[in-house]
């Protein structure tokens, strides 16, 4: 019976978090990506090869949008079926990504409002999202007692505080490869883990 | 020595299908209902199975059925009632008990 019963929970759970490692994945491949691509658009940027600004930044925009609408069908699956006190939690986390997601847009405004050359705001740009990013994290952890996101959210919030000391535009390379590198090795290590529990 | 007597175990819950739905309902928060279909697809269980054993648990005042509408189409949630979510703490806590676990 306790067979049983242990079968059944870890069931449930895999069922349940069978999204997340995508969900890093996709995160990760987003970060790599759309930073290298901003990096690659400046002059002291990429060594190799350099393309347009708005390229990069039109691409960088298209990855970050893909990924919120990427979590945001997988966060509603997750749930699929389940309706409750959680419904609160759920909408209030859910909307917090768009809701500060644009208080960020609208402060790095505010900054090129008041003379930030473009040079600061490709600093400021990268780390406030991905502070904001680590913070939402955290709260997510929080929320579903995840440890996986809790240790995410810890290394954004680390990455993206440290990312400005490289100056610019290295703070984008640190972005792509730290940040991103962090996203796919946590969707890495979820993958192996899971493997290990089927077998 | 927990005090509980390890040799009784609830019937409601002892039986292989019983135990693997209440610990699935279970799993989801208090407060929280779970619609059927769903509820069927973590089990694997047929329809008809499912409902058998669910009216012994509500027969049991251990889940709680509410049915409502979507649109035309009916929709049954199910919860774990306060009594049968005690009742599954007891059954795991007498269980592990029995096999000599500390819980």
């Amino acid at each position: 019976m306790m067979a049983i019963l242990r079968d059944q929970q870890q069931r449930v759970d895999r069922a349940l978090l069978a999204p997340v490692p995508w969900l890093l994945f996709v995160w990760g491949v987003a970060w790599l990506v759309g930073y290298l691509l901003l990096w690659s658009a400046w002059p002291a940027g990429n060594p190799w090869f350099q393309i347009p600004v708005l390229a990069a930044g039109a691409g960088f925009g298209v990855l970050m949008a893909a990924s919120i609408a990427t979590s945001a069908v997988m966060g509603m699956r997750i749930n699929r079926g389940v309706t409750g006190v959680s419904d609160f939690a759920g909408t209030v986390y859910g909307l917090s990504w768009s809701v500060c997601g644009f208080a960020f847009f609208a402060l790095g405004s505010g900054l090129a409002a008041n003379g930030a050359s473009p040079e600061l705001l490709s600093i400021y740009f990268p780390s406030a999202f991905g502070l904001m990013a680590g913070t939402l994290y955290l709260a997510g952890a929080a929320l579903w007692r995840d440890r996986g996101q809790l240790v995410l959210g810890i290394v954004m919030l680390a990455v993206s505080s440290v990312a400005p000391f490289a100056g610019q535009p290295g703070n984008n390379l640190v972005m792509a490869l730290a940040g991103g590198g962090a996203l796919l090795a946590g969707a890495a290590a979820m993958w192996v883990r899971r493997g290990r529990s089927h077998a | 020595m927990p005090d509980v007597d390890p040799v009784i175990l609830d019937p409601v819950i002892h039986a292989a299908a019983r135990l693997r739905i209440t610990a699935t309902l279970a799993s989801i928060p208090v407060g929280d209902r779970i619609v059927f279909p769903r509820l069927q697809e973590l089990l694997d269980m047929t329809a008809g199975n499912l409902s058998t054993h669910l009216r012994k648990l509500e027969d049991a005042k251990y889940v709680t059925v509410t049915k409502s509408h979507q649109g035309r189409s009916p929709v049954t949630y199910l919860e774990l009632s306060t009594r049968g979510r005690r009742a599954f703490e007891d059954y795991t806590d007498a269980l592990r008990a029995l096999l000599g676990e500390h819980s």
